[in-house]
């Protein structure tokens, strides 16, 4: 039972295409049940804060400016929350790539003597496989977000950018706790299992000095930081220990202090259909006799700046990782996230990851959508994911062209032949008519093709195929011949 | 050249090189931001009154418990929710108001106090900066009457003071109020809480367990009258007796 999505792959470099990865999960109807019952909690609860919300569309036009706005002018605000972040007491570091940003946390630690150190959720350190890296060099890295702990300790992937182990319900999460906790009588009350995961952390948050967050925002006017939790473990490491490093992607910068007035009131809104989360923390560099007297920012690169080099698809730069996307998508809520391949699942997932692996991996992501629009309606900054989709496509149509011997693809064969079939009337004519003929072979009394062979088959073994009519609407307008004006009457 | 000075260089210029065609000068850029839309709700068209019904109704929604006092009755009014709690030993913000620290109760005054020790509370008492009543936010700037950070966090009980005068509709009103940028912030909506287990709203998991909230109706609310914010009013003032 304990078998939900424990196999996934997320890394985009070894995962499965989507097509292909989807099947085992298409397959399990506990996983799939679980994912959509979380989904459509979330949504309920969105729609609601957002239509009682009447500057809903002012605040969505006001915070896509200000991100488009911070991404235009990305170098110069980094350099300002460099030197703010500096001035104020905090060590600013750059990071290129996922590998330098996990040497960077390593020597960081290895210079505090630290053999543990305690976690906030961060969706970037996933991306740079920080734990398996820590564990690897001898240094354990306890996740302190509940859904977090739940993955951890039943050694799964998250599924879901804001709600990790939706994927995962309460009898499961019962059934790791009391494996990995050695808690024989745990109920599957979630107040219980909260609880449970409660006094787990308690002593860990108490005793290691040293802990790692990601961030929400960065503000370049103060040099400040801003991390949006509900649970109060994110305040536990960002107030006990003596050492914080905190990861941050470099698009995560915003222009001033004043912005959080836009980005506070969509994100919890979007993200988990709250008014506002139960705790939003910022901070400035060190404080003295409050929190972390060492503080250290690791900026990171890792693929962002040639995504910023494309003009239509910078936006996705924009995210502000609410999830509302994946939420609103028809196709996560039937496969959940692990099909996806990456640790960015949903449709932000398919635009992000591709891109953030310079199109040389998950290339079957931006085909994952049926483009209806959905995740543009809701996300709160406005990123316009279909019309980067499609972009994608066109680069993945791209790159095969160039790389496979093009006249034995069947799509781009039959495409240049309706390329020239389209363009003379007369060809166009002569292929219906032959096209009549052949298909009538195929087609039955009821006017459908149910089989077809070959390529074909690819259709008709999922759908079945309208036949040809007997008569074009061309061959019915010419027989018709010139019928008298009613209008003129 | 370092390596590590090596990567700040590198990806400057990368992101330099990426939005080349959109370079502005800092002036250009000033400008920019400054004709951003911002068409959004910035003043809250409620009465006084109805400002502090919402922000009673919000927090309350979020699980906090409120109370209502006049300033002459804070004190008893912070004795009984004390005594309501059923617990005895409450950790104070090094600049808490003498006069709330009512008497037959333990309490153990913040002058850096050890982390163990603060962990060893049942409670905590401090002011605040600001309640938005849009959101049921609680705003904690950290100043003196505020508490450090540990202090507001690991005592499983926290009981806020907050005056109706300092009580903002909207989030954008919060911001105008907030002149000087505080350093550390802690916005508070509700109790901690979490929904990771089949989106379940479980209060409770980390921080205080028990949010309560005495809303104290001080003279300026009747002497503004609704007017827009008095300049008099600003945050440091009310909220506590010195800033750190």
């Amino acid at each position: 039972m304990n078998d939900v999505g424990s196999h996934a792959e997320l890394d985009p470099r070894r995962a499965l295409p989507f097509s292909k990865a989807v099947l085992p999960v298409l397959r399990n109807p506990q996983l799939r049940k679980n994912v959509a019952h979380a989904i459509d909690v979330i949504q309920a609860k969105r729609a609601r804060l957002v239509a009682e919300k009447t500057d809903w569309q002012a605040l969505r036009t006001a915070a896509s400016a200000i991100r488009a706005h911070a991404l235009e002018n990305l170098g110069a605000y980094l350099e300002q929350f460099e030197e703010r972040c500096t001035a104020a007491g905090g060590t600013v570091h750059w990071a290129a790539d996922a590998d330098e940003a996990r040497r960077i946390i390593l020597d960081l630690l290895r210079h505090e003597k630290a053999s543990e150190v305690i976690k906030i959720k961060t969706m970037t350190s996933a991306e740079i496989q920080l734990n398996p890296f820590l564990e690897a060099n001898g240094v354990s890295a306890f996740e302190t977000d509940l859904a977090e702990i739940i993955l951890q300790l039943g050694e799964q992937e998250p599924s879901h950018i804001v709600v990790p182990a939706l994927h995962v319900n309460r009898s499961q999460v019962r059934e790791i706790f009391a494996r990995r906790m050695g808690l024989k009588n745990l109920s599957d009350d979630p107040k219980e299992l909260t609880n449970a995961a409660r006094t787990y952390l308690r002593q860990k948050f108490l005793s290691i000095p040293t802990a790692i967050s990601g961030a929400n925002f960065l503000i370049a006017e103060t040099g400040s930081v801003a991390v949006v939790e509900s649970e109060g473990n994110g305040r536990m490491c960002l107030t006990l220990p003596r050492t914080m490093i905190t990861l941050a992607g470099i698009e995560k910068v915003l222009p001033r202090f004043q912005d959080l007035e836009v980005m506070l009131q969509l994100l919890a809104r979007s993200a988990t259909g709250e008014r506002m989360n139960p705790y939003t923390s910022l901070w400035t560099g060190v404080t003295a006799g409050d929190g972390p007297q060492s503080f250290h920012v690791v900026l990171l690169d890792n693929g962002r700046s040639s995504i910023l080099a494309k003009p239509k698809q910078r936006q996705t730069l924009k995210c502000i990782r609410c999830a509302a996307c994946m939420n609103a998508c028809p196709v996560y809520r039937q496969t959940g996230g692990h099909p996806y391949g990456s640790v960015y699942p949903g449709p932000i997932g398919a635009i992000l990851t591709p891109q953030l692996m310079q199109m040389k991996f998950a290339q079957s992501l931006p085909y994952a959508s049926s483009l209806c629009g959905a995740c543009y309606e809701v996300c709160p900054v406005k990123i316009n994911i279909p019309e980067v989709l499609l972009e994608l496509r066109a680069q993945v149509v791209n790159q095969e062209r160039r790389e496979r011997d093009r006249f034995f693809d069947p799509m781009y064969v039959g495409l240049r032949i309706a390329n020239l079939l389209f363009a003379k009337a007369w060809l166009f004519h002569a292929a219906q008519r032959l096209g009549r003929i052949g298909l009538g072979l195929f087609t039955r009394k009821d006017g459908w093709i149910h089989s077809l062979p070959s390529i074909g088959a690819k259709w008709t073994q999922t759908r079945d195929l309208r036949g040809l009519p007997d008569e074009s609407f061309h061959e019915w307008w010419a027989k018709r011949g010139p019928q008298p004006d009613k209008e003129a009457k | 050249m370092s390596a590590p000075l090596q990567s700040r260089q590198q990806i400057l210029k990368r992101i330099r090189a990426a939005t080349l065609d959109c370079a502005q000068d800092p002036a250009m850029r000033a400008e920019a931001y400054a004709a951003l839309p911002r068409a959004y709700t910035r003043h809250g068209q409620l009465s006084a009154e109805a400002r502090l019904k919402l922000i009673i109704e919000r927090l309350r929604e979020y699980d906090a418990e409120v109370v209502e006092s006049t300033p002459a009755e804070l004190p008893s009014a912070i004795k009984a929710q004390l005594a309501a709690s059923g617990r005895h030993c409450f950790v104070a913000p090094e600049g808490l108001s003498g006069e709330w620290l009512a008497e037959g109760f333990d309490w153990k005054i913040d002058r850096n106090l050890a982390t163990a020790e603060i962990e060893q509370a049942k409670g905590v008492v401090t002011a605040a900066s600001c309640g938005i009543a849009d959101s049921g936010t609680i705003v904690l700037h950290h100043s003196a009457a505020e508490g450090r950070r540990v202090a507001t966090l690991l005592p499983d009980w926290h009981l806020i003071i907050l005056r109706a005068s300092q009580v903002v509709e909207t989030l954008p009103e919060y911001f105008d109020r907030c002149q000087q940028h505080p350093g550390l912030i802690t916005w508070i909506s509700g109790p901690s809480a979490t929904a990771d287990i089949e989106m379940t709203r479980i209060k409770g998991v980390h921080g205080p367990r028990f949010l309560h909230v005495i809303l104290v109706r001080d003279e300026s609310l009747t002497a503004k009258n609704d007017e827009e914010t008095n300049p008099d009013l600003r945050l440091a003032e009310a909220g506590s007796t010195k800033v750190r």
